[in-house]
């Protein structure tokens, strides 16, 4: 029996291709983010474990924000003499590092990274674990003089001599690049400028006495626990955060994992997505291989074989694909590894393709969705080839599979369609976002199994409707093309199936993303009131140097800043929420438009207030005049009362959670060398709108981290941010499409097998060549665009659930991009049209004596 | 005979002429010889048999007759057209146009009904059908009240009337029938034949009919037998005992099963 399912399998090699390409496709996604995101994490461990020092002294982290409020925490550099008399210590350094600086080049250009990598400046110190080494010119000595990363100056052209403009919190200054530091491990991907040690507490930090850390080297002997412990007792913990180098190591590798996380659960999504529709593909090769073979099946069960062994059989063979794909698809993730480790480097991490580690649960994985995928896609063709009935040898059998009603089919998928719309509807009910996500999340699962069971019952109805015009436009041929698609419901419903997975992720994103984009539209709309909105395209805050210049500029009316400060909130309900608070100048009802449930802007700005988004304040029971206790970062405590509810549409869309907000002088009171994130700008009376925005665009053009912009371009900011998601999912889409498309293939080239007689004497009694492609082709459209459409109508329910959920957070307006939704319709079928070159081409190549001749 | 190969056949009583046909499969000695220089006129309106033992290359010589196949060398006509050496496309627009088929299983399309299956050759070449004609056509074959019905509601004798209707109803200059009756019983075989018969006499339709079945031989106006790839001998005016007779004489004194007989394989595969 193992032989005959060998022979079967190596029998029908080209068959069984397109659905090993499946196979591939997302084994190679699984291995290749596996692969990846090992290395960059070996890599990273490895180059955090040999920089860190024996214990880190920090100040304390006890509110983290989300958002970057320009402050940098230090530590009195005189706690590097305290710390040294600490028993066990060999030797202390008080280091100096920031990333709230911009470096420009004389071009006002920034030397920075463009991907979101920060910019650094730090003093030159060179110990056995700094990651640099310096490789040309001399070590800055004094003020005016710097060294530059070796990476970044070959990307920017910086060279030795050259000079640079460095943007720091105290103040702007000039140095001359007088050496370049090479990196010997691996670059994460910053720019890196060292200053002289002696000067770069005062140029970083304005005070030479400050540092943002305190490097500490454990004598011979001392563990780095033992150190940390001594330490802690000498100068107390609670101001100061002690890290041992593994523990530094680890929250360092921390901090970078989100970026990675990313990058990974992305590579799972394409490979969730290349396993889905693979296993459409394969269910769809199995049943057709097993429909041709109903002879053979026949004739093994007629000769002794039962039913166990032809399941067995068929399992085998999908178990032998399984493994071949798994192989290659390993083989294939390793190369996608390789791709993406490149391409971090083009992102500036310089990752060592060479040093690629490949765990052994990588392969593991592999073979695990490999041939898991396989062999639970083939159960059910199996299944039906053990009942074809030992008969099929001698008659010349249906084939098996396409006269069976399908009420089983009817019955599940209208159960499980029930339950689905039923808890769609139910969190388009939701009052709370909760619940309405999760009703969401089921209600999509469960429309999608509805639809995939379903979706060969929807065959008849659909493509009469969607084929109806084919006779009247190509005649007999559009009328066979139509019924060909009709022939086989099962077939052409799981054909159709892997598409519409991948359109009904796409509707429904576009759906959420239109609606989100609109909803932002009408807010900016309702609320922004400034003229212009200067701003740093990441949100990161910016030094005062450009406020003052801003305020100086001709023409400028009022500006009204933002700046941020991370907060904890204890509420009247006992929840203590972290949080994120923004801080405005006085006039901001002249730069916005807030609606307030009780209390005004005055009331929330004032000295000791702080105003609240009212469905927050609810929640937690805070009325206004409730007085609460608040945190600020580095353990400072007031008590603010609640001065104004805010009624925003989407309150806490834009900002962080509970809207808080207060004046901008209780943030500078509190985070004192904070810096502003936007500035809010009016003209002056009789400046025009144009004369100031060019007015502004110059003052500012040797700050190329913010740009001017105006209710229009702040609104493409925001579309922009939501496009970077939509292009995911149009990644997301062409995988599924290219899956699909092998789907179509597959099911084109075996019924043009099926169809080899009739083929024939179509040929014979004079259909041409290019009439029976076109027919091909036809049947190809109509059945992606089938699968377009179910996908389309899906996606277009998700999406407006999607925006029920969205709207529970205050983003109310619903957008469908109908042209999106046309664009895909028209796409799916020249992706049919694509589908069937090769089938078609293929039939109209047949021999007509041979067709004629088929048995 | 081959003298006579170069000239072409003037529009007379010829629907189709072959002349020096000779196919071959294979190159070389190991070459086969299907057949073998043929010399054959298919007059116009009459019923023609071809017959011959297995492998005699009775299907090849209709086949190349049709433009289904290509010759290996010598000359065929369709009444005045050259086909040897025409296009692929020129050949399928000529199989549409002027030549109709007819074959012993599987000779219409499953998707579509009978009355689409009828008009499929006009539907693609994009002509409409005369509307009288087909009616009569329709009327004559009995199968008004079959239309709607797709082939496999249909029976045996009923799909052969519907792909007799269709090769009748674009009023193609020849008729092919290879083995029409083969997959039959011997009523529903006696009333495809009466049809093709009644074609010729009533309608003056031009038949060839490819048939190992002396009983259907006997309804046609003259028999060719092949043998070897070369026709062997005419037989005017045919019954069933004569055509026997004379093909007993091929295989040594043991014809073929007489009769319409089903199992028989079609004739394609056994002269390939």
């Amino acid at each position: 029996m193992l032989r005959a399912t060998l022979r079967s399998f190596l029998a029908h090699k080209g068959r069984l291709m397109l659905s090993a390409l499946a196979i591939v496709l997302s084994v190679a996604f699984v291995a290749g983010s596996l692969i990846f995101s090992d290395t960059v994490t070996r890599t990273f461990d490895r180059l955090f474990a040999s920089t860190s020092a024996d214990v880190t002294v920090e100040p304390k982290q006890d509110l983290k924000s989300s958002v970057p409020t320009g402050a940098v925490q230090t530590v009195p550099a005189a706690l590097a003499g305290e710390v040294a008399k600490v028993d066990g210590v060999a030797g202390t350094h008080a280091d100096v590092s920031v990333q709230n600086i911009v470096v420009v080049d004389s071009h006002d250009k920034s030397v920075g990274s463009t991907t979101g990598a920060p910019t650094i400046a730090t003093d030159w110190y060179l110990t056995h674990r700094s990651p640099v080494k310096l490789t040309s010119g001399h070590t800055p000595r004094g003020a005016g003089q710097a060294l530059l990363d070796a990476d970044t100056a070959g990307k920017k052209h910086v060279r030795i001599g050259d000079t640079l403009t460095v943007q720091a919190q105290p103040g702007t200054f000039r140095v001359e690049i007088v050496g370049i530091a090479t990196f010997t491990t691996t670059n994460p991907g910053a720019a890196l400028v060292f200053l002289d040690p002696a000067v770069a507490a005062k140029e970083l930090l304005g005070s030479a006495g400050r540092a943002t850390s305190i490097s500490v080297d454990a004598a011979q002997g001392v563990t780095d626990a033992q150190l940390k412990t001594r330490i802690g007792a000498a100068i107390g913990t609670g101001t100061y955060d002690l890290k041992t180098a593994g523990e530094q190591a680890k929250s360092s590798a921390a901090d970078l994992g989100g970026f990675l996380d990313v990058i990974k659960y992305v590579m799972l999504g394409f490979a969730g997505i290349a396993t889905m529709v693979g296993v459409f593909l394969i269910v769809n090769t199995f049943s057709m291989l097993i429909a041709q073979r109903t002879r053979e099946l026949g004739l093994l069960r007629a000769l002794g074989a039962d039913r166990r062994q032809v399941r067995r059989s068929v399992l085998t063979e999908a178990v032998l694909l399984g493994l071949v794909g798994s192989t290659l698809g390993l083989g294939a993730g390793v190369g996608l590894a390789f791709g993406l480790i490149k391409l971090m480097t083009a992102f500036g991490m310089n990752l060592k393709a060479t040093e690629m580690v490949i765990g052994w649960g990588t392969p593991v994985a592999a073979y695990a969705v490999g041939v898991g995928v396989t062999f639970v896609a083939a159960y059910l063709p199996a299944r039906r080839a053990a009942t074809v009935s030992p008969m099929a040898a001698l008659a010349d059998a249906e084939i098996a599979g396409v006269g069976k009603p399908l009420r089983t089919r009817a019955v599940v998928g209208g159960v499980v369609g029930v339950l689905g719309v039923a808890a769609l509807a139910g969190c388009a009910a939701a009052t709370r976002t909760a619940a309405a996500a999760s009703l969401l999340g089921l209600g999509v699962v469960l429309t999608l199994i509805a639809t995939v069971v379903a979706g060969p019952l929807l065959v008849r109805p659909v493509i009469r409707v969607l084929g109806a015009a084919f006779p009247a436009l190509f005649g007999s041929v559009g009328r066979m093309s139509q019924r060909n698609a009709l022939r086989n419901p099962r077939r052409t419903g799981a054909t159709a199936a892997a598409l519409m997975v991948g359109l009904a992720l796409v509707g429904g994103m576009s759906v959420a993303s239109a609606s989100m984009s609109k909803s932002f539209d009408q807010q900016i709309d309702k609320t922004l009131g400034a003229d212009f909105v200067v701003q740093n395209g990441n949100f990161q805050p910016f030094t005062q140097e450009i406020t003052d210049k801003v305020r100086g500029t001709e023409g400028v009316g009022l500006v009204v800043r933002q700046r941020f400060a991370p907060v904890a909130v204890r509420l009247p309900d006992g929840k203590r929420v972290t949080t994120t608070a923004a801080g405005y100048d006085p006039q901001v009802d002249e730069v916005a438009h807030v609606a307030y449930k009780g209390g005004d802007t005055a009331a929330a700005l004032a000295a000791g207030s702080l105003g609240m988004d009212v469905t927050f304040a609810q929640d937690h029971k805070v009325r206004l005049g409730s007085v609460l206790p608040v945190e600020f970062q580095g353990g400072k405590r007031a008590r603010m009362k609640v001065g104004a509810l805010t009624d925003q549409d989407g309150g806490s869309g834009f900002g962080a959670q509970g809207g808080l907000f207060f004046g901008i002088a209780t943030v500078q009171k509190y985070v004192p060398d904070g810096q502003d994130s936007s500035l809010y700008v009016n003209r002056a009376p009789g400046t025009g709108a144009d004369q100031l925005r060019s007015r502004l665009e110059k003052t500012l053009a040797p700050y190329p981290q913010v740009q001017v912009r105006d209710q229009a371009d702040y609104k493409k900011l925001v579309h922009d941010q939501i496009a970077v998601l939509l292009y995911l999912v149009y990644a997301l889409l062409g995988l599924a499409i290219v899956i699909a498309v092998l789907g179509v293939v597959n099911t084109l080239a075996l019924s043009v097998v099926e169809r080899t007689r009739e083929i024939g004497l179509l040929r014979a009694i004079g259909l041409a060549r290019r009439q029976l492609r076109r027919m091909i082709r036809l049947e190809s459209v109509v059945i992606a665009v089938f699968g377009a459409v179910l996908g389309l109508a899906l996606g277009l329910v998700w999406g407006v659930c999607t925006q029920q959920v969205l709207a529970l957070q205050g983003m109310k307006a619903l957008a469908v991009p109908w042209g999106t939704v046309v664009a895909v319709v028209i796409g799916s079928a020249v992706v049919g049209i694509v589908a069937a070159l090769l089938p078609a081409l293929r039939a109209s190549r047949m021999n007509v004596l041979a067709a004629i001749a088929h048995e | 005979m081959s003298t006579a190969a170069a000239k072409a056949p003037t529009a007379d009583g010829v629907a189709a002429r072959a002349r020096g046909l000779t196919k071959a499969y294979g190159a070389g000695e190991t070459a086969v010889l299907a057949l073998d220089s043929v010399d054959v006129d298919i007059e116009r309106g009459r019923f023609t048999a071809v017959m011959g033992p297995s492998g005699s290359g009775k299907s090849t010589l209709m086949h190349c007759l049709a433009g289904l196949d290509t010759v290996s060398a010598g000359q065929v006509w369709l009444g005045g057209t050259e086909i040897t050496g025409l296009k692929e496309r020129e050949l399928t627009r000529l199989r549409r146009d002027r030549i109709g088929f007819m074959f012993q299983s599987f000779n219409l399309i499953p998707t579509l009904n009978a009355a689409e299956n009828i008009t499929l050759p006009m539907d693609i070449a994009g002509k409409k059908p005369d509307g009288k004609w087909l009616d009569q056509v329709i009327d004559t074959l009995g199968l008004r009240d079959r239309l709607k019905h797709r082939p496999a509601q249909l029976s045996g004798g009923q799909q052969q009337r519907v792909a007799c209707a269709r090769a009748l109803v674009s009023r193609p200059e020849l008729i092919f029938a290879d083995e029409p009756t083969g997959n039959l019983d011997s009523r529903a075989g006696l009333e495809v034949l009466g049809i093709l018969r009644e074609a010729v006499d009533r309608l003056g339709q031009t038949v060839v009919m490819v048939t190992h079945d002396p009983g259907a031989a006997a309804q046609s106006d003259l028999v060719l037998f092949l043998a070897d790839g070369r026709i062997v001998d005419r037989m005017e005016e045919p019954t069933a005992d004569a055509v026997l007779e004379r093909m007993r004489l091929f295989s040594g004194g043991d014809p073929q099963t007489p009769g319409p007989d089903v199992g028989h394989g079609s004739a394609g595969p056994e002269e390939d």
